[in-house]
């Protein structure tokens, strides 16, 4: 036989739309850490099966290879234990997909929110309003100026989240705190390069300012447990507490400067 | 702890066994003080006396390490230094239940020696010590040695004393630290909240140092009326190791209570023994250190929760381990009680109208477009009996009280050994739909729970502990629809295939 054996055609087709499955559950599970909604999931793949058949198709031999093995299965007198199977195996798989889509589902419903919307241009706190856009860390510039009054604004920041912070955001700033298991969402990890790291410190004023409750719509603000914090520190303390989260996780504020 | 957490904690303490203190790389307490002033200062203060930032907000507070007092060590009850290998335990996996967490994943393995020399200092402590726990022979856990721990830790009140009949707390009398701090008696069928774990041989080790700084003493100690013989500690360790219970251990996945739909009436008690076949759903409690005046120092941390329904009414029943039934004026109560007492109480947030979409009301009693139905029990004076209040909040300066009876709302509790349970019962639908929710069935129903411990450092008012939003859904009946469904199309597939088989053999192969 010189032929190349080949892998058959349908099962080459059968191989790539499981491949394709896996790689999203794997890209979304495991890279990015978030379940793929399943009505989202079989959507893609109803469209990944739909393309690949019609490259599969897209010539005569293409597609008679592909049937082959299927018309064989049913007309050919020596596959005559296998059709048998598959006759059981098919209308029992049928059945079985039917009742699990019509036994009502018990589980939560998916709920959907942008961690990081887009701020306002101006918000109000503490009694008067802020420009985001021209907003700046009062005390950033010590960093370079005054090396030992930055190390002091620090630690005055740090005292203000251990009372205050700790329990939600953790005591190593990775959003686990003693109560974080007790909240959802969850309180976010500064430690993470997907949170502050990735945001201005206006951003976050506006954030530790207004709390969950000052989010837009679209972040699920009645769910946040992220407290409003104009209510309870200064605008300074505020200012304070950045410096010590960028410190602390080694991050560096976005800024206008490096964009 | 989490089942893998546990593996690996055996696999280390097996490790350690196996190597003795030789796996101890010295540590350098000059290396260990730079990681300290970066991380530790902030609680356990600069000085190593537990006088960080946080130590009025924590309770444990942060460990005073110039008291010397170790909580998780192994060596004998006598002598008050700890292994090297205990500290660093402690360091690197951290004391659940408290402020204290790992570090394993922040600090490199030998950053955590270097702490544990500096940490150590604090105390003096130069040598190691010279005893250690005598184990003798471990006894395997059986229903046997289950039973004889049972009775030692009742006989005489041994362990009752503190922690109550069914392990979970409820002392008979108050407690405290060497730092003036009011210490709570472990809850024994909570083993995620020991510091150690409850392998039986951390038990073990815990009964016979007793733990220091609090008033939970050694039981090897032979000084000790209560003493009791190595082989005597092991039946007590797994009989403490057996009490876990596991329907009030927090599931994250489980964030619906499924309420099932039963023939005539619901059940009215607490005590109800259709309760035993619905499903428990339990979830974390926090403090309320969100808005208003905040409250950190929580003694409670679960409420699990079941519900039934008929075709007029829905039942709840909600039950917490409370180690103190807070009854104001009653004198074993007020003894118990940080003063001022106040009642105990237990509340169910619901939305009034059931959200179609995402978007429900604030979960901090909710806001001005979207108000809350509050179901609030409290547990009753000496001379008042327990009441049940219905409130119609938008936010919590918005409070309109209602009257709870005009709506059928109704409530039941009963306190028993360190657990409170209450029933509450509410029509499913009533005539103000505009003011208090309408139950539907088959929907997801955002709810929310609070409570409160009245003996504890003044809980009360906005002073509690409480969840975000979870669901309640009222299961409807499946019925056998699906079923016959599924048979219908599994039997339209088998028509359809032998259609084809014998349409394509007829055919005289091309
Ligand atoms: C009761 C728990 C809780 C406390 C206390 C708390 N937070 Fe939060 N925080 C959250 C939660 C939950 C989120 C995520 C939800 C959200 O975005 O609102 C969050 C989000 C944030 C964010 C947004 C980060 C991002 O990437 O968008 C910042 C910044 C923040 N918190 C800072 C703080 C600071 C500073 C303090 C202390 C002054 C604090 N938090 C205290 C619960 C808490
Ligand atoms: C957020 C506050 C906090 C921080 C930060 C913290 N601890 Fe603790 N630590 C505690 C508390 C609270 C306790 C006491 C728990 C108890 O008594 O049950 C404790 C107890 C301890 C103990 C006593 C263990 C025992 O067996 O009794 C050691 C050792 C310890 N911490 C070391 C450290 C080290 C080292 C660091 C820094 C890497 C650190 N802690 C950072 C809060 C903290
Ligand atoms: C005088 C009161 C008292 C008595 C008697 C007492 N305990 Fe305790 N026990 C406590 C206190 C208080 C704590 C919590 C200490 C703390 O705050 O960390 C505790 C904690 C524990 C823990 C938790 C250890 C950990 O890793 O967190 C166990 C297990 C325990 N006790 C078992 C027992 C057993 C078994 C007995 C009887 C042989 C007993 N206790 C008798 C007061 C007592």
């Amino acid at each position: 036989m010189t032929q190349k054996r080949r892998i058959p055609r349908l099962l080459q087709l059968a191989l790539i739309v499981i491949g394709v499955y896996f790689s999203f559950v794997l890209v979304f599970d495991v890279a990015l850490h978030q379940l793929i909604p399943k009505s989202l999931l079989t959507m893609y793949m109803l469209f990944v099966v739909a393309g690949v058949m019609m490259v599969f198709t897209f010539t005569e031999e293409g597609a008679q290879e592909l049937v082959g093995p299927i018309k064989a299965l049913v007309e050919d007198p020596s596959k005559k234990m296998v059709r048998n199977i598959v006759f059981v195996i098919v209308p029992l798989l049928a059945g079985y997909y039917t009742y699990t889509k019509m036994v009502p589902s018990f589980e939560a419903p998916m709920e959907l929110r942008t961690i990081h919307p887009a701020p306002p241009g101006k918000f109000k706190a503490f009694g008067k309003s802020f420009n985001l856009t021209t907003l700046e860390n009062p005390y950033r510039k010590f960093q370079k100026e005054d090396p030992a009054k930055f190390a002091e604004l620090v630690k005055a920041g740090g005292n203000v989240y251990i009372q205050n912070c700790q329990y939600c955001h953790g005591d190593k700033l990775d959003g686990r705190g003693p109560y974080a298991s007790g909240l959802n969402p969850t309180p976010l990890n500064f430690q993470d390069v997907g949170t502050i790291a990735q945001l201005q410190e206006s951003f976050l004023f506006w954030r530790i300012a207004t709390g969950g409750p000052g989010l837009p719509a679209e972040a699920a603000p009645w769910i946040s447990s992220m407290p409003v914090w104009q209510n309870f520190l200064t605008e300074d303390e505020i200012w304070k507490v950045i410096l010590f989260l960028y410190d602390y996780t080694g991050r560096s504020p976005r800024s206008w400067a490096n964009e | 702890m989490s089942s893998v957490n546990k593996i690996a904690l055996l696999a280390f303490c097996t490790a350690l066994f196996m190597a003795g203190s030789a796996a101890a790389k010295p540590g350098t307490a000059a290396k260990g003080k730079e990681i300290y002033d970066k991380r530790c200062t902030w609680c356990h203060g600069a000085e190593g006396d537990g006088g960080g930032a946080a130590k009025d907000r924590l309770n444990p507070p942060p460990r005073d390490f110039t008291s010397g007092n170790y909580k998780i060590r192994s060596s004998d009850f006598a002598d008050p230094t700890p292994n090297d290998d205990d500290v660093f335990r402690m360091i690197r996996d951290g004391m659940p239940g408290t402020a204290m967490p790992g570090w394993s994943d922040l600090l490199a393995e030998q950053d955590m020696w270097d702490l544990v020399a500096y940490v150590k200092s604090f105390a003096k402590y130069e040598k190691p010590p010279a005893k250690q726990v005598e184990y003798g022979t471990q006894i395997a856990s059986s229903a046997e040695s289950i039973e004889k721990g049972k009775k030692l830790f009742e006989d005489g009140d041994r362990c009752v004393e503190c922690h109550g009949k069914t392990g979970k707390g409820s002392a008979s009398k108050r407690l405290k630290g060497d730092a003036g701090e009011r210490t709570w008696p472990r809850n024994l069928t909570k083993p995620w909240t020991f510091r150690g774990s409850n392998d039986p041989k951390d038990i073990y080790t815990r009964i016979s140092t007793g733990i220091a700084g609090t008033e939970m003493p050694s039981f090897a100690d032979p000084k000790s009326k209560k003493k009791l013989t190595d082989e005597e500690r092991w039946h007590v360790a797994n009989y403490v190791a057996s009490l876990a219970k596991t329907d009030k251990k927090v599931n994250a996945e489980n964030t619906v209570i499924k309420a099932d739909m039963v023939e005539g009436e619901l059940p009215n008690t607490p005590e109800d023994e259709r309760w035993e076949k619905t499903t428990p759903t339990t979830f974390y409690t926090v403090p309320q250190i969100i808005g208003g005046e905040r409250y950190f120092t929580p003694s409670n941390d679960t409420i699990t929760v079941r519900a039934m329904y008929n075709n007029k009414m829905v039942a709840m029943l909600l039950e917490w381990d409370d180690r103190t039934k807070s009854i104001p004026g009653d004198d074993n109560a007020e003894k118990l009680a940080d003063a001022p007492i106040a009642e105990d109480g237990v509340a169910v947030q619901l939305p009034v109208v059931i959200p179609h979409e995402m978007k429900k009301p604030y979960f901090g009693m909710g806001d001005a477009a979207n108000p809350v139905n509050i179901w609030h029990w409290k547990s009753g004076t000496k001379d008042a009996a327990e009441t049940i209040n219905l409130l119609s909040s938008k936010g919590f300066k918005e409070i309109e009280k209602r009257d709870a009876a005009g709506v059928g709302l109704k409530a039941k509790a009963i306190y028993s050994d360190g657990t409170w349970k209450v029933i509450m019962t509410r029509p499913l639908t009533t005539s103000a739909a505009d003011k208090d929710i309408q139950f539907v069935e088959g929907k997801f129903i955002p709810v929310a729970f609070a409570a409160w411990d009245g003996s504890n450092n003044g809980e009360k008012g906005s002073k509690h502990t409480m969840t975000t939003w979870y669901w309640l859904l009222l299961k409807p009946a499946t019925g056998s629809k699906p079923l016959i469904t599924a048979l219908a199309i599994a039997g339209l597939f088998l028509g359809g295939l032998l259609w084809w088989a014998r349409s394509a053999t007829k055919k005289p192969a091309a």
